[in-house]
């Protein structure tokens, strides 16, 4: 059964390499790699979980410097999925919080020779910085408030396949939480611009970064004007700590305001999908009943996208048919 | 007695307004007779054909980090890269550790440049103790140890009370103050200027306004108490603003600097997580540099200086947001001036020199930055035809870290003379 799923996967690549050697902003994303991304995606998603040895020999560091539960369960079972070998280095454990300099645990990433290095951090653009250091190729699994691409790709891959259609051209999609911390927001919409969706974002001002328009967003304050009419209702997460650094009063006040419940999701266009990248904090984001019972809730499938979506990333960067390797310097 | 002889040059003194070819004689450190040609015979003789002879320069804002950072910079290896700038004379800031706050600190820092004789090292001193910004220091022994000014340089006083009584306590000693502006609690945590490129970077962005507040306050304050006041590192249209709205109401007690970097270079540098190009103020948005630039070209501002702020690699190579603020500057200072002032036409040659010669200068009532007869001979001469690469593997400052690294700038120091000493012949620091 693998061998088939393999022999399908080989196929449906057809000798394609991405253009990219580390994946670290959507931005960096041609539409050719998209289709590339997306078709490989699904065929990740028919073979589910079959144990296929397309980058067997190979290995990944998971550099996770910012703990995380979802997004490194998902990048580590997706690498053994393609039977590379993985370790991961903790937020816990990791040398950074021992005093190590930060120049260090580059050279040591670079030394360990691994083909890819997952790397989430709390400050953006420490993926961007280890990845001109290091042979190996930088997958960036979310920098600070900057990006985290394989979100965005699988958002992307969602909506698609939800519409059916091959861009979001005529879709608009109303993006409601905490925009200026939030790196699911900085892939979310440049690949929706990519693709040709309209993007709104509705939050409290404090919430929202500066310039936000030259993304090609416009602003709401008023989260059921930003509703009206999208086809797609995209929640990010509000936490608790923005509370307590008065960029909002109290949750109580923001899930009133701003939060997603029943009435405000029936605003959207009929037909339209929900969707958040995890982990939900029930009636204050969205309101419990709307997060994954809801027959337009789509969040469990984008945990599913996500786990198809990093597979192809992570083959695509570990197996490259053109021989091409990628430059960088030592330190 | 020594003579030096600087034949052929084109000497650009903006203070004497002079700009003529001729020959300077230099006799026992001071400037002894300008002419279109000297004939006496010198001990040393240096021609200058085709180059600019111009006063030392002056710069108001230099960390030379000694004592306690001297794994960032000394006070050797700074006045080593003043003396490669073609700086001549540097106000050296008083955030050292430990901090300036006490005459030991200024006359161990003033003993150490008399000692290794290369450049004159103006110390400033602190206004609060510790750069705590809950006591003020004792400015009258500062004063009298040699400090030029005070300033907490690297935070403003944020208690207003304090301040106001920091600048009547400085103004009883006819003392100048140095304003860092800069609201701490707008600033945040921020990392750059907050714009598009902070917002697409996802760094943590530093308002205009956290500027625009502290120097609104310190102004009102000084026109207020009548302080001498001293605006270091402007870099927002309000900011500049304030500056020539006070000197439009007369008020003489208040002066201000820009930092050449903030008139050469936009936020765009922060592309690619640059740490080099992290600072406080930030680099700014394209309108505001403009801003700037106007405000100069107006003749608002009195001095350009660099705020060197040599920093160690590892302090450097870190995430942006954790990364060390500054950038080094004395050698770069003359070559960004002209190439980004002088060769656009904002400026002319003789204004740009202005700003860092006799201008600074007068604000710390020092009689240097001029060539005139009887001055001391501070002296540098320039390449304004030389191209080059900025390479700080070739700096003689220990910080590296310059914001201005691979760029082409136009214009660079030959030869350096200090009190009628050749400190840097053709480009060799000696």
């Amino acid at each position: 059964m693998a061998d088939s799923h393999e022999s399908d996967l080989i196929d449906l690549r057809a000798g394609r390499d991405a253009s990219f050697f580390d994946l670290l902003s959507i931005d960096q994303l041609t539409k050719k790699d998209l289709g590339l991304i997306f078709d490989l995606a699904r065929g990740f998603k028919k073979a589910k979980t079959a144990k296929l040895s397309l980058c067997k020999g190979r290995s990944q560091v998971n550099a996770f410097f910012e703990s995380s539960t979802r997004t490194m369960a998902s990048f580590d079972l997706a690498a053994k999925n393609l039977s590379m070998d993985t370790t991961s280095i903790g937020s816990a454990s990791s040398s950074t919080k021992k005093g190590e300099s930060f120049l260090d645990t580059v050279e040591t990433l670079g030394a360990y020779n691994v083909r890819v290095v997952v790397i989430r951090s709390a400050e953006s653009g420490v993926p961007e910085m280890v990845s001109s250091h290091v042979g190996a190729s930088v997958v960036n699994a979310g920098d600070g408030w900057h990006e985290h691409p394989t979100q965005g790709l699988l958002d992307a891959l969602t909506m698609l396949d939800h519409f059916g259609t091959k861009d979001l051209s005529g879709r608009v999609i109303a993006v409601v939480g905490d925009i200026m911390h939030s790196r699911v927001f900085g892939s979310l919409v440049r690949i929706a611009k990519k693709l040709g969706a309209t993007v709104r974002v509705a939050a409290p001002e404090t919430l929202i970064p500066a310039s936000v328009e030259s993304f090609g967003v416009t602003r709401y304050h008023d989260v059921e004007e930003a509703l009206k009419g999208a086809d797609v209702v995209y929640a990010l997460r509000v936490q608790e700590e923005r509370g307590a650094k008065g960029f909002i009063p109290t949750l109580r006040e923001y899930s009133k305001s701003f939060g997603i419940s029943q009435i405000r999701f029936a605003l959207a266009k009929p037909g339209a999908i929900l969707m958040h990248p995890g982990p939900v904090i029930r009636d204050i984001d969205v309101h419990s009943a709307l997060v994954s019972r809801h027959p337009q809730s789509r969040i469990l499938e984008q945990v599913e996208n996500g786990m198809a979506v990093r597979k192809a990333v992570l083959w695509l960067l570990s197996e490259r048919y053109d021989g091409k390797k990628k430059s960088y310097t030592n330190l | 007695m020594t003579t030096l002889l600087i034949k052929r040059g084109r000497i650009v003194d903006p203070a004497s307004r002079r700009d003529m070819a001729g020959d300077i004689l230099v006799a026992d450190g001071k400037i002894k007779k300008i002419a279109k040609r000297i004939t006496e015979s010198a001990d040393e003789v240096i021609d200058a054909k085709g180059l600019i002879v111009a006063p030392g320069l002056v710069d108001l804002h230099v960390h030379l980090r000694e004592p306690g950072r001297e794994d960032k910079e000394t006070i050797e290896t700074g006045s080593k890269a003043a003396i490669a700038g073609g700086v001549t004379s540097v106000v050296a800031m008083p955030n050292t550790n430990p901090v300036a706050d006490n005459q030991s600190v200024i006359e161990y820092v003033l003993a150490t440049s008399k000692k290794l004789d290369l450049i004159n090292v103006f110390p400033a001193g602190a206004v609060t103790k510790g750069e705590g910004g809950q006591t003020l220091s004792e400015m009258r022994e500062l004063k009298l140890a040699g400090a030029v000014a005070v300033t907490d340089d690297g935070a403003d006083v944020a208690d207003r009370g304090l301040l106001k009584k920091a600048m009547e306590y400085a103004k009883t000693h006819d003392l100048l103050m140095m304003a860092h502006g800069e609201n701490a609690a707008i600033t945040d945590g921020g990392a750059m200027h907050e714009g598009w490129v902070s917002t697409r970077l996802g760094l943590p962005g530093i308002p205009d306004l956290a500027e625009d507040l502290a120097v609104r306050a310190n102004v009102m304050l000084a026109k207020s108490t009548g302080a001498r006041l001293h605006l270091a590192h402007l870099s927002t249209a309000d900011a500049v603003a304030a500056l020539a709205e006070a000197k439009r109401a007369g008020f003489k007690n208040i002066t201000g600097e820009v930092a050449v970097q903030h008139a050469a270079l936009t936020d765009e540098e922060c592309e690619g997580y640059n740490t080099n190009a992290k600072m406080y103020p930030p680099l700014r948005s394209r309108d505001r540099v403009r801003a700037v630039v106007k405000a100069i070209k107006s003749g608002a501002v009195d001095a350009l200086a660099t705020d060197h702020a040599p920093h160690i690699e590892p302090e450097k190579l870190q995430p942006f947001v954790d990364a060390a603020r500054g950038t080094v500057g004395l050698e770069t200072s003359f070559a960004a001036m002209y190439t980004y002032l002088v060769k656009p036409k904002h400026l002319t040659l003789a204004q740009g020199l202005a700003l860092m010669t006799y201008k600074p200068a007068a604000i710390i009532r020092k009689n240097k930055g001029t060539l005139a007869v009887g001055a001391d001979a501070d002296i540098a001469i320039f390449d304004i035809k030389k191209e080059w690469t900025v390479d700080p593997a070739k700096f003689q400052s220990k910080g590296k870290n310059s914001v201005f690294a691979g760029k082409r700038l136009t214009g660079k120091a030959v030869h350096t003379i200090v009190a009628g000493k050749v400190k840097m012949r053709s480009g060799t620091v000696l």
